[in-house]
């Protein structure tokens, strides 16, 4: 197959195109600018890597930082659970499986600034008026302390991912053998017996593909984080995206942001490709 | 392959026809900077108040059917964090406005090669005495003031009435308190959940305001002294505590999830509460909600040392650039001087913008709303306190809301959160 001609590149330029634009090329300028002290006005002047040095005992960063990976462990595990149970679920026998579907996957249509806001109601009216009603004091004061604000966080984000894992997950389930399946159960395997060991390492790719966008979906949010708790309360619930924006335009630290930026970046590419790295590695071919 | 085929054409002309008309507007937007259309000077304004978008650009469009020589173009985005970050990408792109804001010293400083001076129009000359503070350098004026706000109690007056306190015998912070445990102690009668709405989701209402009150006096109530501290007295903090301690305490629970849109239009304007710490500019969403509540409202001051001053401050200032064609500035200067100094100026930012003038020769009769009423009354008195916390280091108000939220959690001592909110100016500072 001939791929390295003149056609080739010719189709491939338009995205290459795009992609340098705007993908590439900012890239590079904020690397660069993450060694200046830029505020966003005025000229900008090479300071060395005093940005990244300082950021080491920004508590603040680090408290984003931190946050951040916690909500994301705790994303990721809920939202891959669910995904898959709402994918078995939709793949069973049940009836209305069509409009389930459908309807899982609603939220993800939303966005998340309005997700944000609807969710905000739920947490600080219809909790607090359950609560009220039935004497639950858990249910009560959501989102005015950073344990709820975290909880509330998590519950937004698997809400709204869930359904789009459930449909990665549901196209790997559907691809198991029914023979296998049906072979293990006349063998005298038990459900979880057939789940754990013809269905589960089948839709291992699914995992791949789900964890690195969960993951990766999770440590980049922002509109959420804004729309909830606004990063309230005391910054207790800040993500990184967040404060970098604020560092940015807020405190006018352009340049330190761009340095908090490009960290940011590497610690996600890092995770995303080991990820993707030791995945491929346990993927079963049939 | 015939439809891949026809996919190929169609996204080629589709991107042909993308490319001439980002062509074609290009060539458009340079012809008339470049002064094309005629003779007409152009004067981009962006700006970022969005409640008086529209009635701004009824104004510039009245000015160019008088000036047919003057183009005027209004571009506004809304509020805050967006307005900054778009006028920074806007200098970035080079596509400069000719008119835009600043909030004072901090912004004046940070766009300081950017600003002409503006002592020599009429507006600057007509403007109240302290409002031009933050935008002085020497002799020289950098910026016009949009208007003046206010802020204090706001509350409303039937409750007061039906529970019978006197808002204007409250002077200092134990009448405060007795008045709100006489409304406390009558909440059912009253049909109110509480008596104050105290919006501790927000970190900018005490970061800015509520803290204002207590500190102004440090810096003599002056902007800049604030500007220039390299530390924070707070000799006050004692009775801020008392006035934080007092709203936590008789509000709607829980403060931390409380926004401003719950404690506007939710909690006040639902007559659910009796007052809240808020400015005139909640007036019209009060309006809007219940126009009936609206004409009961009214404002007093935070009570500081046996003293009731209302805080009058100047929010936002024109600016015009540097960087702008001499004939877009001249241009420029005379839209503002007209704006506030000509009689249809005058008329429209009292009735159509329902400003707070900050500017002398205003007829105060015609002010609109019993807030900005009671505030034009307090500033013409004289006695008004100065806004400090435009002077306070950048985001340093953010983040002493922050530690007074966790003092609202019980997460650390007030002495504690304020000790560390003077570090972190101090650092700032530094």
């Amino acid at each position: 197959m001939r791929n390295k001609d003149f056609m080739f590149w010719l189709f491939l330029a338009p995205v290459l195109f795009a992609l340098g634009t705007v993908v590439l090329l900012p890239l590079i300028y904020g690397i660069v600018y993450s060694f200046t002290d830029w505020d966003g006005v005025n000229a900008a002047e090479f300071i060395g890597v005093k940005n990244y040095v300082e950021l080491f005992s920004d508590q603040g960063f680090l408290n984003s930082l931190w946050f951040t990976f916690k909500f994301s462990i705790a994303s990721v595990i809920v939202i891959n659970i669910m995904g898959l149970g709402l994918a078995m679920l939709v793949t069973s026998y049940i009836k209305s499986k069509n409009v389930l579907r459908t309807i899982f996957f609603m939220p993800n249509l939303i966005g998340g600034l309005i997700l944000g806001f609807i969710w905000q109601f739920i947490f600080t009216k219809v909790f607090d008026a359950v609560g009220r009603a039935t004497g639950i004091e858990w249910l009560q004061g959501w989102l005015s302390d950073s344990q709820t604000g975290f909880w509330g966080m998590v519950i937004l984000m698997s809400w709204q991912m869930a359904g789009y894992i459930m449909i990665i997950y549901i196209a790997y389930l559907e691809n198991v053998p029914k023979d296998l399946l049906e072979a293990a159960q006349i063998d005298g395997a038990n459900g979880w017996q057939r789940f754990r060991n013809i269905t589960f390492p089948l839709v291992m790719p699914a995992f791949t593909v789900s964890l690195f966008l969960t993951l990766s979906n999770a440590f980049k949010i922002y509109d959420q984080n804004l729309s909830l708790t606004n990063g309230g309360p005391f910054d207790s619930t800040k993500m990184v995206a967040m404060d970098i924006v604020q560092t940015a335009f807020q405190l006018n630290q352009m340049a330190e942001a761009q340095a908090k930026a490009v960290i940011f970046f590497i610690i996600v590419a890092i995770i995303s490709l080991t990820q993707v790295y030791i995945n491929k590695k346990k993927e079963v071919e049939m | 392959m015939l439809t891949k085929k026809a996919f190929v054409l169609s996204s080629a002309l589709f991107l042909g026809l993308a490319g001439c008309s980002t062509a074609e507007k290009k060539e458009e937007s340079s012809g008339s900077s470049g002064g094309g259309g005629g003779d007409q000077t152009v004067v981009d304004i962006f700006q970022f108040k969005v409640e008086f978008k529209n009635q701004f650009e009824e104004l510039a469009k009245q000015y160019e059917e008088e000036h047919p020589e003057v183009d005027i173009n209004v571009q506004t985005v809304g509020g805050g964090n967006d307005y900054a970050s778009a006028l920074k990408s806007k200098f970035a792109s080079g596509d400069e406005p000719a008119i835009f804001n600043i909030n004072g010293a901090v912004d004046v400083q940070q766009y300081r090669d950017r600003l002409i001076d503006v002592s020599d129009t009429k507006a600057a000359g007509a403007a109240l005495e302290g409002t031009l503070e933050s935008v002085t350098e020497g002799e020289q004026v950098l910026g016009l003031p949009y208007n003046q706000e206010g802020y204090g109690f706001v509350y409303n007056k039937q409750i007061f009435e039906e529970a019978g306190v006197d808002a204007d015998s409250i002077k200092s912070m134990e009448d405060l308190t007795k008045a709100v445990e006489t409304l406390d102690g009558k909440k059912d009668e009253l049909g109110i959940d509480a008596v104050f709405a105290f919006a501790g989701k927000e970190k900018w209402t005490e970061g800015n305001h509520g803290s204002n009150s207590f500190i102004a006096d440090d810096f003599n109530g002056s902007v800049m002294e604030a500007f220039q501290a390299k530390e924070l007295p707070f000799t006050k903090a004692e009775q801020y505590k008392e006035y934080i301690d007092l709203q936590n305490k008789y509000s709607v629970q829980p403060v931390l999830s409380l926004d401003y849109s719950q404690q506007v239009e939710e909690l006040f304007s639902t007559g659910r509460v009796a007052m809240i710490k808020q400015g005139n500019w909640v007036y019209p969403t009060i309006e809007q909600m219940d126009p009936e509540l609206a004409e009961n409202v009214g404002i007093f001051p935070i009570p500081v040392d046996g003293e009731t001053k209302m805080p009058v401050g100047v929010p936002q200032y024109w600016a015009v650039n540097k960087n702008a064609d001499e004939e877009a500035q001249k241009a420029a200067k005379e839209f503002l001087d007209w704006l506030y100094t000509s009689d249809e100026g005058k008329e429209a930012v009292l009735t159509q913008f329902k400003f707070i003038p900050a500017y002398e020769g205003y007829d105060a009769d015609k002010i609109a709303d019993p807030l900005s009423k009671t505030i034009y009354e307090y500033a013409e008195a004289g006695n008004t306190q100065g806004w400090v916390f435009l002077g306070y280091p950048v985001g340093w108000s953010d983040i002493l809301g922050a530690h007074l939220q966790k003092y609202l959690a019980g997460e650390t001592s007030w002495e504690e959160a304020i000790e560390a909110a003077k570090n972190d100016w101090k650092k700032a500072r530094q």
